[in-house]
């Protein structure tokens, strides 16, 4: 190689790192209008948990329409989301976050499907001093000094595990396995279920653990439902449990399935991705959105959803949405610090029950006491922002469709 | 906007670091490690287990010392293999590591993690300029890092590390021991990549496993081919290029109103897919290929035309 062809090697070297960074350097324009408030949303769109991330942006982007539409919060100022794909990682959540909070200069990061996310963007949006809103379950997020900051529109790991030996128990399923995922999420129902079990006159016969993102499954449910227990309490997320459902009907199992939401529903994903003779009789607990009330009935139909659909995860997002909106309103203020404060005050009893953001939000400025209700839950919230009264919907799935059996307290 | 940059330029560092040590072991020395993400996770869980313990500096220098040690065994057991078995073993090593991460839960925390990890220096430097000194600190590591592995790529052991990865039947002909270079290549890249995983701790103050999964390899690998085997400086620049797409993709959905979110998310990584065959097509050899010494070089008087 010569000199000369050094020369421009250099040059194309400059320009090569030029081109590389003009991308980060050129700060793109943004429509941001005169009082927009920016608020902020990380949900997974690729990845593991890609398929829950469309629905809750579905639900977020309408809640967002109706509260501009009808003369958005503050006295006409509009909410502007910016929603962030999270791709199922822990470090993508981070950049996200960090471009929302820096770039966007959001109030607040909602959104956060899976525990890990939530942990890892925790400390960025507290150092920002602004608010962290999450659906995801593990109990650490809540944990440890939040400034008052975090608020979970979720129910917590350790309130699952309970409630799957309550759904065990009622089905008179008295020798049961475990067949979970090693996941945040999954680790802390394990020792609650196990409890509640005990409690209840029941034993564990074997607990098996899996890794995600497993090619297959087989050697585990055949560990799982060998043993021939009444029942298989299967603590999954979607594409897992897809592949165990499918493995335990090929294996002629007769061990009835009861499963987490998370997989076998999945906002409906579940019924659709297997045929009808490996969903029958599954039966699958999770969180239950307020499904009587007109808000959530209205919410469905938005939603473009059949009546009766449980969305568990986009009810969470339009609620997050919702709460911050009506706090602002009730604070007066755009301030995360300020109007954080007024959360419990629109969302928890005392005052008056309403379910419609549009009226709540003309009765939060005509300086009525509210009692929000959400579509995704009541929406009341104790002291570390966990939500309370969490009831969950136990169903089945029958030719296809999910039957709802009872609610669990 | 200038903490979400600073923010970019460690995770560039943390790429290029990785992206450094691969070079080494796959540029320089033709091994090939697609168990790169083992190694970094090595890495990051050392610093994060070690670091209240003996302090930031001693715990990145742990987290080198063990992704080396990691290297040099699994350097052994590869005693017989070259090229194609090779990269099937050190597949097999990255999904080994992040399993033992995964259910090792008395020691790493499994599927929670290790949260709260302290950063360096940050008793002394106050919360507000963190964003800054971070950035500098990663980047003085990277060029820490390049200077060193520059050194080595041009000493001795450099060129007997390319003669080996050109033709080790020649190399061992000439009495030079193939093995013992390939280990030290090994080793070298290895603690390279621990040291990238100490960062990335650090940076995230929060690790789990699911962090460590193999797209970190992938991106380690196009950053090599896109800069040009075995070439540091093409590799810096293929890094940065990588992650800055990565990165700059981001904002086509708050400015464009063609594509929506969910379309986007799908498509960002697809494009810088595209990017990348494309840029194989056109410039096969990377954007900077390695350095090639010619005997005009050392005689510039010579006969030779190139």
């Amino acid at each position: 190689m010569t000199k000369s062809d050094w020369m421009l090697n250099r040059r194309q070297l400059v320009g090569m790192m030029g081109v590389s960074l003009a991308g980060l350097a050129v700060r793109p324009g943004f429509a941001l209008g005169a009082g927009e408030i920016p608020i902020g949303m990380v949900l997974p769109f690729t990845g593991a948990t890609g398929p829950y991330g469309p629905d809750m942006k579905k639900a977020a982007d309408l809640v967002v329409k109706t509260i501009n539409d009808a003369s958005g919060v503050l006295g006409g100022r509009k909410l502007q989301l910016y929603i962030e794909d999270s791709e199922t990682s822990a470090t993508t959540s981070v950049t996200a976050t960090r471009k929302l909070l820096d770039v966007n200069k959001v109030e607040v990061v909602g959104g956060f499907w899976g525990s890990p996310e939530a942990l890892a963007a925790k400390p960025l949006i507290l150092a920002a001093s602004k608010v962290q809103m999450v659906s995801a379950s593990a109990d650490g997020i809540t944990d440890g000094d939040n400034k008052g900051l975090v608020y979970r529109f979720q129910a917590k790991s350790s309130q699952w595990g309970p409630a799957g030996a309550k759904v065990m128990t009622s089905l008179n399923l008295k020798k049961v396995a475990i067949l979970a995922q090693q996941n945040p999420f999954v680790v802390a129902m394990i020792e609650p279920f196990k409890q509640e079990m005990t409690k209840r006159g029941g034993t564990v016969v074997e607990v098996v653990m899996y890794n995600p993102n497993q090619a297959s499954y087989r050697a585990e449910v055949e560990k799982a439902f060998g043993s021939e227990p009444d029942g298989v309490f299967c603590a999954s997320l979607l594409t897992d449990f897809v592949a165990i459902a499918k493995e335990a009907y090929r294996g002629g199992f007769r061990s009835k399935i009861v499963a987490l939401g998370t997989g076998a529903d999945a906002d409906g994903a579940f019924i659709k991705s297997v045929p009808n003779e490996v969903s029958e009789g599954i039966h699958h607990l999770q969180p239950g959105p307020p499904l009587e009330s007109a808000a959530y009935k209205k919410f469905v139909k938005e939603m473009g959803a059949p009546d009766g659909t449980v969305f568990l995860f986009a009810g969470n997002t339009h609620d997050q949405i919702c709460v911050t909106a009506l706090a602002m309103e009730h604070a007066k203020s755009t301030e995360a610090a300020v109007w954080v404060k007024s959360i419990r005050e629109v969302c928890n009893p005392p005052g008056e029950n309403v379910d419609d953001i549009v009226r709540a939000l003309e009765m939060v400025r005509a300086g009525k006491k509210i009692n929000f209700v959400g579509a995704g839950a009541t929406v009341d919230f104790n002291d570390r922002g966990d939500q309370l009264n969490r009831s969950f919907v136990h169903q089945v799935i029958r030719s296809g469709k999910n039957q709802i059996v009872e609610i669990v307290a | 906007m200038m903490i979400y940059l600073s923010t970019v330029i460690v995770l560039v560092s943390v790429a290029a670091l990785v992206g450094l040590g691969l070079n080494f072991q796959w540029g320089v020395a033709g091994l090939v490690n697609f168990g790169v993400v083992g190694f970094v996770a090595l890495g990051a869980y050392t610093a994060a287990l070690s670091v209240s313990h003996v302090g930031w500096l001693s715990a990145m220098v742990l987290a080198a010392a063990v992704s080396a040690a990691a290297s040099t065994i699994l350097a052994f057991l590869s005693i017989r293999l070259a090229d194609d078995y090779l990269a099937i073993v050190t597949i097999g090593f990255g999904e080994v590591i992040n399993i033992l991460l995964l259910n090792e839960d008395w020691l790493t925390g499994g599927a929670l993690g290790i949260a709260n990890i302290p950063r360096p220096l940050s008793s002394i430097i106050p919360a507000a300029q963190y964003d800054t000194i971070l950035p500098l600190l990663a980047m003085l590591l990277v060029a820490l890092t390049f200077a060193a592995l520059e050194t080595l790529v041009q000493s001795p052991l450099g060129r007997a590390l390319r003669a080996v990865r050109d033709d080790p039947t020649v190399v061992s002909a000439l009495g030079k021991p193939v093995l013992v270079l390939r280990i030290k290549a090994f080793a070298v890249g290895g603690a390279v990549m621990g040291i990238a995983g100490s960062l990335h701790a650090f940076y995230l103050t929060y690790i789990d496993p699911g962090q460590f999964t193999s797209i970190i390899t992938a991106y380690a690998f196009m950053a090599v081919i896109l800069g040009g085997r075995g070439s540091n400086l093409g590799l810096l620049i293929g890094a940065c290029t990588i992650m800055s797409l990565i990165e700059a993709t981001r904002f086509l959905k708050d400015t464009l109103s063609i594509v929506d979110g969910v379309q986007l998310a799908a498509l960002r990584l697809g494009l810088v897919g595209l990017g990348i065959i494309l840029l194989l097509l056109l410039r096969p050899q990377g954007l900077l290929a390695e350095p090639h010494k010619r005997i005009r070089d050392f005689f510039p008087d010579s006969e030779e035309t190139h």
